[in-house]
């Protein structure tokens, strides 16, 4: 989902659109198309105006944040992925700072993905040479294979330029950090799009 | 240059026409509310100095019958709009009136103007200051009076019928807003 797309959601109403509605509504509307469209448009930015800085990231964001440590193996670290069903988590050093993000991408770039990883990528390694290549990481530790450094926000950044820097960077989720640069929690695609919806 | 007749143009569509049940309760509302009023003007007191039914009022029935829902239509409107158009208009009379062109150009601007002020704008208001200047004798020597009767007696009347007539009718609802 393109959250930057948001902003054109507007230029889809019509015309039509509105003399159907104006049909529909019962009684003698006092306006004409093009007043409602005006009040629309004007309205619609207000709204937007209001999202982009009415909520930050610290209000949505999760708070109990699974981590690991740089010297976890990929075997703890797929493990906690597993069990607390979510797709990536920061890696961080014993003072909680962000050494970086490790998520599905990594492994999948890391097992043969290429440039841009998918499951399917690697799957196609799979099936093209004579085997899958998971054993080569075991011996791998976190910090061998995460994205780093990672892309961080603080709590005060309102929600839209969140999503823009999601975008931008292409990624899922993104560490909230305090003043120190400490992790204070995260922000998954999911929280925004439970938030704008 | 150009930009001035480019405005002209329009190019904006026009709003769509209502069904059959709304042209019936406009009618029906009218009807009702124009009867009061007029059976004071020609039934209860035919031959009185007293003047109850007046044309802007038929302006105000388009609005409070046919377009409910608009803003100029709303009790404030209604009522605020003919007090103080009439106000403005008798006002006008008085000290214009020997120069009746003026004194009804500045009623219909002035009470535009204070209608706005006021947040009251109902188009009928305009109606009913130049009605108070260009009026019968009777009108004009009803003074002040004029706010009270017709004015504000028969808008009250109006105003009533519009409440009854309009809440029945399922597809509406009025006021939108009293104040």
């Amino acid at each position: 989902m393109k959250f930057s797309a948001l902003n054109e959601c507007r230029q889809t109403i019509s015309d039509e659109d509105i003399v159907v509605a104006m049909k529909k509504i019962p009684g003698y509307l006092d306006i004409t198309p093009s007043d409602f469209m005006e009040i629309y448009r004007v309205a619609f930015d207000h709204a937007l105006h209001r999202l982009k800085h009415a909520i930050t990231a610290e209000q949505i964001m999760t708070r109990q944040v699974a981590t690991v440590p740089e010297n976890a193996l990929l075997v703890e670290v797929v493990r906690l992925l597993a069990d607390h069903d979510i797709s990536g988590m920061p890696v961080i050093r014993p003072d909680r700072t962000i050494a970086g993000v490790i998520s599905e991408k990594d492994f999948l770039s890391k097992m043969g993905g290429g440039e841009s990883p998918s499951f399917m990528h690697v799957i196609l390694q799979c099936l093209e040479k004579t085997g899958c290549i998971a054993a080569d990481i075991k011996k791998l530790t976190a910090k061998d294979i995460m994205s780093s450094p990672a892309v961080t926000i603080s709590g005060t950044m309102p929600l839209f330029e969140v999503a823009e820097i999601m975008d931008r960077h292409n990624i899922n989720r993104v560490p909230v950090i305090d003043e120190a640069g400490r992790l204070a929690g995260i922000v998954a695609r999911s929280d925004l799009i439970q938030t704008m919806c | 240059m150009s930009a001035f007749f480019k405005k002209m143009k329009g190019g904006s569509q026009s709003p769509p026409g209502v069904g059959f049940s709304e042209i019936a309760w406009s009618w029906l509302g009218a009807f009702l509310g124009i009867t009061p009023v007029a059976l004071l003007q020609y039934n209860f007191f035919p031959d009185g100095d007293l003047v109850f039914l007046i044309g802007s009022f038929g302006a105000s029935a388009v609005l409070i019958y046919g377009a409910v829902r608009s803003p100029l239509a709303q009790p404030r409107n209604l009522v605020g709009g003919h007090v103080i158009s009439a106000v403005i208009g008798v006002a006008a009379w008085q000290v214009l009136g020997s120069a009746p062109w003026l004194a009804a150009a500045f009623a219909v601007a002035t009470a535009i103007a204070a209608m706005h002020v006021t947040k009251t704008l109902h188009p009928p208001g305009g109606a009913t200051a130049l009605i108070a200047v260009i009026g019968s004798e009777k009108i004009h020597s009803l003074g002040f009076l004029y706010v009270l009767f017709p004015v504000l007696t028969g808008v009250v009347i109006m105003l009533i019928v519009a409440l009854v007539v309009n809440n029945i009718a399922g597809s509406r609802k009025f006021p939108e807003f009293w104040w």
